[in-house]
């Protein structure tokens, strides 16, 4: 933090409601700017508009450090996030980012499938349209990959039931609906916030 | 007018349509025998949807790449099974490679599809899952005398994992006589991380897997002073 000047941050938006929740409640003081989550699904894509608006930032105020709120999306995240005064949220997806480290291994080690509330609702988006996962297919595929979806309900949007039924049924594995408190998150972002302040004076 | 089998093979697979896929291989198999299929009709096959997914030109998304492997994997199966009831010659074995992702790396993809793709051209594939530490992966490298081991990480976070690898290979002393592959997406994009991450190669689609590991092979096998294969 240069002069008392808080950090700018560029998330996903796949943490835009959650980062608003705990902006309005007083945990967190941060200028947010949010890239479409749908970019996940592109990569390259991804990485082009990060690189834009990492730029954008710097030609707004020079010298003021930058938070990324990602996980590891892109294949030059980490040329990102060494760039002076710049500093990821430490985890290798969002899910990680807001589960905890043990949490979303242990899950993972038993064939979760995350779903996080923003996805939830375009889940047909991502593995129709973007996987090309159809009919039998789709059932196929996530029952050989996966044993259950596992939605992490933040508190924030009421559990989407319906659409969380209609995808239970289309990629045939059970929903599990996990409470996830915004601590992880929080600490993520306050950690990241302040690794970036003598990363900026080196 | 005969029919064109790879071509329409081809079709249903980017349809992601494993039960048509079936009904071609079927229609193929009609007096002819069964174990001719991998030289005659899926070979051919996938080596034009390799070079489609290679190109990355013509999109090939995950259900393809997903259904090009079950239909491989379905190939296997019906050919391993004639073989072991009618005589059929079994295909040999180009002996035992792992293939596992690296510690952290929960993406199992592109590790099933490379196992499938090895298999269906002979390798006795050995499967480690997913979040494979190094010590694991190479104990079993010793265990079954796998001359390659395939590590696969999805992103530059688990991606460094294959360096740890590469040191506990090294550690042991099987340096060149336990070769490296390394795969996924990120290897893919950046291929400078395999050298420096340890591997010894890499390959631009799970297709094309298997000339990589029999490269690797051929060098393991000289660096242990074997006749290679």
């Amino acid at each position: 933090m240069k002069d008392g000047r808080p950090p700018r941050c560029i998330s996903c938006s796949i943490f835009r409601r959650e980062i608003e929740a705990l902006q309005s409640s007083g945990r967190l003081d941060l200028s947010v700017d949010y890239l479409n989550s749908m970019l996940h699904m592109a990569p390259a894509r991804l990485e082009a508009r990060l690189g834009e608006a990492l730029t954008e930032a710097r030609e707004r105020q020079a010298d003021q450090d930058v938070v990324l709120a990602f996980g590891d999306c892109c294949s030059h995240m980490e040329a990102f996030e060494t760039e002076p005064g710049t500093r990821r949220t430490e985890g290798i997806n969002c899910c990680e980012i807001i589960l905890g480290r043990e949490a979303y291994r242990r899950l993972r080690r038993e064939g979760a499938f995350f779903l996080m509330p923003e996805w939830a609702l375009s889940w047909k988006k991502v593995f129709i349209g973007h996987l090309g996962l159809l009919g039998p297919c789709a059932k196929e595929f996530m029952q050989e990959m996966h044993t259950r979806l596992v939605y992490l309900d933040t508190g924030i949007l009421p559990v989407p039931h319906a659409t969380l039924a209609e995808a239970s049924a289309f990629l045939g594995l059970p929903v599990e609906i996990v409470p996830v408190s915004l601590d992880a998150l929080l600490h993520s972002l306050l950690q990241a916030t302040h690794a970036a302040r003598p990363h900026a004076r080196d | 007018m005969d029919r064109n089998f790879p071509q329409e093979l081809l079709e249903t697979i980017q349809k992601a349509d494993r039960a048509g896929a079936q009904a071609v291989i079927d229609a193929w198999a009609v007096g002819r025998p069964f174990h001719r299929v991998i030289p005659e009709l899926l070979s051919p096959t996938l080596e034009t949807f390799g070079r489609l997914w290679a190109s990355g030109k013509d999109g090939v998304s995950l259900a393809e790449g997903y259904v090009a492997a079950k239909v491989a994997e379905d190939v296997l199966s019906r050919v391993l099974l004639d073989a072991s009831g009618d005589g059929t010659p079994r295909p040999s074995s180009k002996g035992p490679v792992l293939v596992g992702n690296v510690e952290d790396d929960f993406h199992p993809l592109g590790r099933k599809m490379v196992a499938a793709f090895l298999r269906a051209d002979g390798w006795e594939v050995h499967d480690l899952g997913v979040d494979v530490g190094p010590a694991q992966f190479v104990d079993r490298a010793e265990e079954t005398g796998a001359r390659v081991i395939g590590a696969s990480a999805m992103m530059f976070t688990t991606a460094k994992n294959v360096a740890k690898l590469r040191e506990e290979i090294d550690r042991r002393g099987l340096g060149n006589r336990v070769q490296l592959a390394v795969g996924g997406a990120v290897f893919k994009l950046r291929p400078e991380l395999v050298a420096a991450f340890g591997g010894d190669g890499t390959a631009a689609s799970a297709l094309e897997a298997s000339a990589l590991f029999a490269r690797l092979a051929r060098r393991a096998s000289e660096a242990r002073g074997e006749v290679p294969a």
